[in-house]
């Protein structure tokens, strides 16, 4: 929730000092507090930096109405007002993937999904939402298994490049069949469970939902139409 | 034929588990030895440095005299070759034949030589006449023995495997009997995890006993499975075979395997 | 009750049947092992007997499978889990539970029951395949036979009439295979039934009252476990005989008498 309205708001903020002010107060406070900055800062950078270059690149040399002329490189030239654009685009992209990257690094995948099942959603929805954020790492610790077995057969994985591109013709098939197979035995594992029994599950536990939260949730809900109306009756210009 | 030697061997998984804590063991070329323990014990993390695929924490890995530390695990892989107890995990051809040629490929035989120990493997493990089968069209346990054919078509001087004989029933038994038979007879050295006391005392001739990543008993059946030995067995949560306790209680001197049983009650008898 | 009446079973995609005109009978109470070669046909009639085989697994099935007088297939989808419980010999979990006790707690959760009792058949079923430590770990990094005991786990938890394990102590050591076994004599003991389909002849012998050979498919033999299990016929059958019959057996072809060995056992 506080991810998605403070990438709303990020884009309603005019300006720039606006956008700052908000991934300081809503991304860079939070992470600090709870002593993931670096993390979230190493992330953040991996997943903002292509997109940041090439919103650089392209507004500061190819600007519409770019006038003042900062520099030329060959055949185009950089403006100020494209620079300025840039900027202003780039804090809202900072703000919007600093708050997505929090909130990736600070939900834990089991209490996001209990609570969806809480709510309402049904426990097939649920379980595939797990099931996917699950599957990546399984499916990688499923081809460092292969990978083992095959280099125990002498498949080389630390020779020239192209050994090591021909050596993963061994290891594609096993990790394709053993992750279909595997769905289907899990799909059967499953039934076998009972999971695919009409009527709500029970569920063992939800997460703490304290007043603090609850008011803090409907503080931020309130705060996107306010800045609608701020930015409409031009208060943010 | 060459000898493996573990020294002080620790190894700590990421996770903070240390699955072995300090085990010092030399198996002789030639020797055929059996890892036995209770799930956890170690075992499977020990063979998993034989070829690399584990390093070391600490201690030391020689393989035919030489340190293990430098070499790669494709190079590792044509002296120690590891059947895994998942079969699955590594089948990828679409026939049993391509399965089997991929081992003894990778570590360069060709021509006759790669022909004939492809037939050999499938012969000892009695799939012969399935070089054109799927792999997947094999029940489990015959993809298991397919393993074993796709490692043994190598043609290592070690010869190690995971847990053999779970799965499968009295023939498939046999044939992993007649593999470790042959594997002996032809000088290999042969290393298997077991939990199957039984296969365990008629088919080699050391035992060794890991408890919580130590060794806590290293010695031929007959003397593993004495009496004055029963009580570490059952603290790592194993039982002396039936054909020890029988002897045992009938006063005869330990035995391990059925056969002699039998026959010490014949010689008695006599 | 569950019944098999004149079952045969094809695999979708199969040339011939699995299984043909198979009858078994489990009342209330009873534990009936199942033995046989690889491929014999013991994990297709465990499938049947589950309800999974063809519903979850298209194919083709004649005969019937009654529980309690009522047939499989006329059950509601995820009704059948709650009379029939099944575990794989591959010991497959959810895959989306991060601990073991979740992973146990799943099929009482999924049953709909509250909150307590779904928490405090957890506890009994952790307890009575003694993996209480496991508790907190995460499933997917347990070995092949943690695994295997957290799947067993699990369907205790649900405490079905009746119960088809498939080579559940596949991967177990001897304290593993033998807790299972007394899992299994107590939820006899408390009316469940249970279809145990083994290599571990020892096992068997120890914890069924009957047993069931299978050949290609086809029931071939089938009475008390005591005089089945030692019925010479069996070795040919691809079945590995107990530990006290291959000895006598052996004594008698050695001229021994294979009373003294009884004495000692």
């Amino acid at each position: 929730m506080a991810a998605t309205v403070t990438a709303v708001n990020a884009t309603l903020l005019g300006g720039v000092l606006g956008p700052v002010a908000l991934t300081l107060v809503a991304v860079v406070l939070p992470a600090a507090v709870a002593g993931i900055l670096p993390r979230l800062l190493r992330v953040g950078l991996v997943v903002a930096l292509p997109l940041a270059i090439s919103v650089l690149v392209v507004n500061l040399f190819f600007f519409p109405s770019g006038a003042s002329v900062l520099f030329r490189i060959g055949p185009v030239t950089a403006t100020a007002e494209g620079l300025a654009y840039a900027i202003e685009t780039l804090v809202r992209l900072v703000a919007i993937t600093g708050a997505l990257v929090l909130f990736y690094l600070t939900t834990p995948i089991g209490s996001l999904v209990v609570d969806l099942e809480r709510r309402g959603v049904s426990a097939r929805v649920a379980f595939v939402v797990s099931a996917s954020v699950r599957t990546v790492p399984a499916v990688i610790e499923r081809a460092g298994q292969i990978a083992d077995a095959q280099r125990a057969r002498g498949l080389d994985t630390e020779g020239s490049l192209w050994r090591r591109v021909r050596g993963l013709v061994p290891l594609v098939g096993p990790v394709l069949l053993g992750s279909i197979g595997e769905v289907e035995e899990r799909a059967m594992a499953l039934e076998a469970r009972g999971f695919s029994r009409p009527g709500r599950r029970s569920l063992l536990w939800a997460p703490a939902d304290s007043d603090a939260e609850r008011i803090a949730r409907w503080l931020m809900v309130l705060s996107v139409p306010l800045l609608v109306v701020a930015g409409l009756t031009g208060w943010l210009a | 034929m060459i000898e493996v030697a573990v020294e002080e061997l620790v190894h700590t998984y990421p996770g903070g588990v240390r699955a072995l804590d300090g085990v010092t063991l030399r198996v002789e070329a030639g020797e055929s030895v059996a890892l036995v323990g209770q799930n956890g014990s170690g075992k499977s993390t020990l063979v998993r440095h034989l070829n690399g695929l584990l390093r070391p924490t600490s201690g030391q890995v020689l393989v035919g005299g030489a340190d293990a530390s430098g070499r790669r695990v494709a190079e590792l892989a044509a002296q120690v070759g590891l059947v895994f107890q998942e079969p699955d995990r590594q089948i990828f051809a679409g026939s049993v034949r391509g399965e089997v040629e991929f081992g003894p490929r990778n570590v360069g035989l060709r021509g006759e030589a790669l022909e004939a120990a492809v037939r050999a493997a499938l012969e000892a493990v009695g799939l012969a006449g399935a070089e054109s089968t799927n792999p997947y069209d094999l029940g489990a346990s015959r993809r298991k023995l397919l393993a074993v054919a796709s490692v043994l078509a190598m043609g290592t001087p070690v010869l190690v495997l995971d847990e053999p004989t779970t799965g499968q029933d009295r023939v498939g038994v046999a044939r992993i009997r007649q593999v470790v038979a042959d594997a002996r007879a032809a000088g290999r050295t042969v290393i298997a995890v077991s939990h199957d006391l039984r296969f365990v005392a008629d088919v080699f001739e050391r035992v060794v006993v890991l408890r919580a990543g130590r060794v806590v008993l290293d010695a031929a059946p007959e003397r593993a499975f004495a009496a004055e030995n029963w009580e570490t067995l059952r603290g790592t949560g194993l039982e002396p075979p039936m054909a020890a306790v029988i002897a045992s209680r009938l006063g005869l001197e330990t035995v391990a395997t059925e056969d002699a049983l039998v026959a010490a009650l014949a010689a008695r008898a006599a | 009750m569950l019944r098999l009446e004149a079952v045969s079973y094809r695999y979708a995609g199969a040339q011939a049947p699995s299984v043909v005109k198979v009858s078994l009978v489990l009342g209330p109470g009873e534990v009936v092992g199942l033995v046989g070669a690889n491929e014999a046909g013991k994990t297709t009639t465990c499938l049947v007997a589950a309800g999974l085989a063809p519903r979850a697994m298209g194919g083709d099935l004649s005969g019937q499978v009654t529980v309690g007088g009522r047939r499989l297939a006329d059950l509601p989808s995820g009704e059948v889990a709650a009379v029939v419980g099944i575990a794989f010999a591959s010991a497959q979990l959810s895959g989306i539970c991060s601990t073991v006790y979740e992973e146990v707690a799943f099929g009482p959760m999924n049953l709909g029951l509250p909150r307590n009792e779904v928490m405090a058949r957890t506890v009994r079923a952790l307890e009575a395949v003694a993996i209480g430590d496991l508790a907190a770990r995460d499933p997917a990094h347990l070995s092949g036979g943690q695994r295997q005991l957290v799947v067993l786990a699990g369907l205790l938890a649900m405490e079905p009439e009746h119960l088809v394990l498939d080579e559940p102590t596949a991967h177990l050591d001897p304290v593993g295979t033998g807790l299972v076994g007394t899992a299994i004599t107590r939820l006899a003991a408390g009316g469940a039934s249970i279809l145990i389909a083994e290599h571990k002849t020892d096992l068997l012998a120890a914890i069924c009252g009957r047993v069931v050979a299978l050949d290609h498919g086809r029931v071939v033999l089938e009475g008390a476990a005591e005089s089945m299990l030692a019925d010479p016929k069996l070795e040919r059958l691809g079945v590995d005989p107990p530990t006290s019959v291959r000895l006598r057996r052996l004594a008698v072809a050695a001229g021994v008498d294979p009373g003294r060995l009884e004495v000692a056992t």
